[in-house]
């Protein structure tokens, strides 16, 4: 592997070359969150951040759009470009764009194309920034990744905790990027000394472990445990797991309209809501949050391998950090596999 | 609060070995640094999990609509309030609940410890009496709790409930301050200013209805925007129907409201509309001399009317 | 519709729409009396008969802004007047929260407006809605909750 260095005072003048070319979206920070933004200069960057409160999912699949829109008596228009120039995000965690991987076997998968994702997935490049500091939440490395984990990604950027970032290619994008400009250098042996040892720091660091092997077979039998009555007590059957989670992909339809016209719109919807299951007739099929939770657990976890081979959890740790009665999906899976 | 967590443990081993109550909702330990979460409690020697400290931040009452059989319920002033406003709009029997009131000093807020660290992870904390001791990967810190506090805490003048059946440890003196001089200040703004306020903040809102379910008041079988015969108003994120779906949400609490700070609590994206709550309480106060639940025998402001009601609004 | 237009417009000829909720016993037919006294007023109302002003969700004054109309009015009987005995009072609470919390977010003071006019008042009928659409021409077009679609 031939990697690149670039020095940290370097890295404003790369971002800038690159901006005459795409969009870049970096982490900034604002109100006590850090988000992706597109950004003018790189001095908006924020770098002192674990990982965004929001997952950038929604940079492709937006919390919602517009599929189309009438007037009266009018067809419907063309659907605009949905992206004016090619993006770049920057600074993205590897969960995050593990994540991407997951999404395409929902939304690019060789049976359905969904066009607003694809669009917007073709036309963005990913720089991943490693993850020197893994949260105590974090367990990515439980689900088959890790803090260098690559997948998906164009690029991959360490910082070596000196005064430089290590950055590798990991597709054609990727080299072109680094290409176009002359500010990095090739990587060093003492550089590529750091990033080993970096590297392993940081798997380290990650304490927390779930584990995954068998959990889908051991599923398919607690459907009717007793064990769901205990795990849901707490939940306050918010959406703020399903929300902030990374894989979380449900969405609804809904028409709004007026007298001269409307629109289709596509919008998140999560199925710790009662109304996402809930019937024209009036029936509920998941009348509690017991059964919605178990449906967010089961979903992630068993009915996702059997549809797409992989776990549907990339181990940000979001929901654990964010839930307000702080509900712990390593507990629960702790619990099953102690069923 | 060590001595009043023990007197809590015993306090709940009684009762269920005594079997006055089924169940005691309660808080314990949870799995991240610094964090309590609610409890279940059914055996007396499962009481030791009971904690009682300044990160006791949920309101249990949230749980009351649906629990089941006599409940044991731990309850901070504000909680109790709640507790009493849900009681009058009859959502709770009062024979049916035992409270199990605790004198508080004030939540820490954990938004407020999250600026402290500037995005350094928190892998370790420790309070004690007036300070809290943050550890994190190569940094150790010490935080004055008084400056931790939840906002709600630091103009909270009910810190003792209002309704208890046991009352753990002693009565804490009620600090006397002008609770409403922030929405004085807000009020004192321009229009344009108010308006841009509330927008910027309700711009960041996810539609996770966490700030709805968490709340001890927000207890309809359907929720108005969850409704779709008709559709009042939109369900995405778009920025008016946010902002009507956080004004409504203000208005359907009025007179009702406590304070208790539960839904800036649980915002994962740092809304923070509490003065908007704080307004609808004090013109509660101001117009119907009505201050929300202090007592079980006043009917709800909104529920009721007098004749020589102000009108001056009124052409 | 409304982005980007100001008071300006009124050069251009810009008239308020306004909403007039009006209660069936007394203020509606209080519009009766102006109309059949040959009473004078501005034609910026659309009037919605409504049986009481109780009736009257706050949803619809709401509603009624998010569809970009530049007023609402609300009008029912005086106090101790009401068909229903007491849903104008009820109705007084709920209306005098809700004007204070509009106007506490930022809506302009006179954007939503209430009033008491009995079946008797067809000449204060018509002065009230002079006085509203005057206020409101004033203040210049809705833009608060507008919502586009």
């Amino acid at each position: 592997m031939k990697g690149k260095v670039i020095g940290k005072e370097q890295l404003a003048g790369w971002l800038d070359n690159l901006r005459e070319e795409y969009d870049v979206w970096a982490p900034v920070k604002g109100n006590g969150l850090v988000s992706f933004h597109p950004i003018n200069s790189a001095s908006e960057i924020y770098f002192g951040f674990l990982n965004t409160r929001k997952t950038p999912k929604d940079l492709f699949f937006p919390q919602s759009e517009v599929l189309f829109s009438f007037r009266r008596g009018e067809m419907e228009k063309d659907r605009d470009t949905l992206l004016e120039k090619p993006r770049i995000i920057f600074a993205i965690r590897p969960c995050d764009a593990q994540n991407l991987a997951l999404l395409d076997k929902v939304f690019d998968s060789e049976d359905y194309q969904d066009p607003y994702y694809v669009e917007r997935r073709k036309g963005t490049l990913l720089f991943g920034m490693a993850c020197t500091h893994p949260q105590t939440t974090c367990f990515c490395t439980s689900m088959r990744a890790g803090p260098f984990e690559k997948t998906c990604l164009d690029l991959l950027i360490v910082d070596l905790g000196n005064d430089r970032y290590f950055v590798e290619a990991v597709t054609e994008q990727g080299k072109d990027a680094i290409g176009k400009n002359n500010l990095l250098e090739d990587a060093g042996e003492k550089d590529t000394e750091r990033l080993a040892k970096t590297k392993k720091e940081a798997e380290e660091k990650i304490k927390s472990k779930i584990v995954i092997e068998g959990l889908e077979e051991k599923l398919d039998k607690i459907f009717d445990s007793s064990l769901w009555d205990r795990v849901h007590q707490r939940c306050l059957g918010c959406a703020i797991c399903t929300y902030l989670c990374s894989t979380c992909h449900c969405f609804a339809l809904l028409d709004e309209k007026v007298d001269s016209g409307g629109q289709r719109i596509r919008s998140w919807d999560s199925c710790m809501f009662p109304g996402f299951t809930l019937e024209a007739s009036g029936h509920n099929p998941r009348i509690s949050n017991k059964e919605r939770m178990r449906q967010r657990v089961m979903h992630k976890f068993n009915y996702f391998v059997k549809n797409f081979g992989q776990t549907a959890c990339v181990g940000c740790g979001r929901c654990i950090r964010n839930c307000p009665v702080n509900i712990d999906i390593r507990e629960i899976i702790q619990e099953i596999d102690n069923e | 609060m060590q001595e009043n967590q023990k007197h809590l443990r015993e306090a709940a081993e009684k009762l269920l070995s005594d079997k006055k109550v089924d169940v005691i909702i309660g808080y314990e330990r949870g799995t991240l640094p610094l964090r309590t979460r609610p409890v279940f409690i059914r055996e007396p020697d499962e009481t030791k999990k009971l904690v009682w400290n300044s990160r006791c931040e949920n309101n249990l009452s949230f749980y009351l609509k649906t629990a089941k059989g006599k409940v044991g319920i731990v309850a901070k002033g504000c909680d109790a309030r709640s507790i009493v406003g849900l009681i009058k709009e009859r959502q709770v029997k009062r024979e049916d609940i035992f409270i199990i009131g605790v004198p508080c000093p004030g939540i820490i807020d954990r938004k407020k410890i999250e600026d402290t660290l500037e995005g350094r992870d928190l892998q370790e904390g420790v309070e004690s009496d007036s300070q809290v001791i943050l550890k994190g990967e190569g940094f150790e810190e010490k935080a004055d709790k008084d400056k931790l506090l939840h906002s709600s805490c630091t103009t909270c003048t009910h810190r003792n409930p209002v309704l208890y059946d046991t009352l753990i440890g002693k009565e804490i003196p009620e600090p006397k301050m002008d609770e409403y001089s922030d929405v004085e200040e807000f009020s004192s703004k321009k229009d344009n200013e108010r308006w841009t306020y509330f927008n910027d903040e309700t711009s960041r809102c996810i539609r996770c209805y966490a700030c709805r379910n968490a709340c001890p008041s927000c207890y309809c079988p359907q929720c108005f925007v969850d409704q779709s015969l008709p559709t009042w108003f939109g369900r995405t994120p778009h920025p008016s129907d946010t902002l009507i779906f956080h004004m409504i949400r203000t208005l359907h609490t009025a007179g009702r409201c406590v304070d208790c700070g539960t839904c800036s609590r649980v915002c994962p994206m740092n809304v923070e509309l509490q003065i908007l709550n704080k307004k609808a309480e004090k013109d509660v106060k101001e117009l119907y001399g009505y201050e929300v639940g202090t007592n079980l025998e006043e009917l709800p402001p909104m529920a009721t009317f007098k004749i020589d009601d102000p009108q001056e609004f009124i052409k | 519709m409304k982005e980007g237009q100001t008071v300006d417009t009124e050069k251009a000829g810009w008239e308020p729409r306004i909403i007039a909720f009006l209660c069936n016993w007394c203020s509606y037919a209080g519009a009766d009396l102006a109309g059949i006294s040959r009473l004078q007023y501005p034609p910026n109302v659309r009037v919605i008969r409504v049986p009481c002003s109780g009736r009257v969700n706050p949803y619809f004054i709401i509603k009624s802004l998010q569809h970009g109309v530049d007023g609402v009015l609300v009008s029912g009987c005086h106090p101790g007047d009401c068909h229903y005995i007491n849903g104008n009072l009820v109705a007084r609470r709920r209306f005098a929260i809700f004007k204070s919390i509009l106007e506490f977010m930022g809506v302009e003071k006179g954007r939503v407006q209430f009033s008491w006019i009995s079946a008797a008042e067809g000449e204060r009928f018509s002065q009230v809605i002079k006085e509203v659409t005057e206020e409101i021409k004033a203040l210049g077009p809705g833009k608060r909750f507008v919502k586009e679609i």
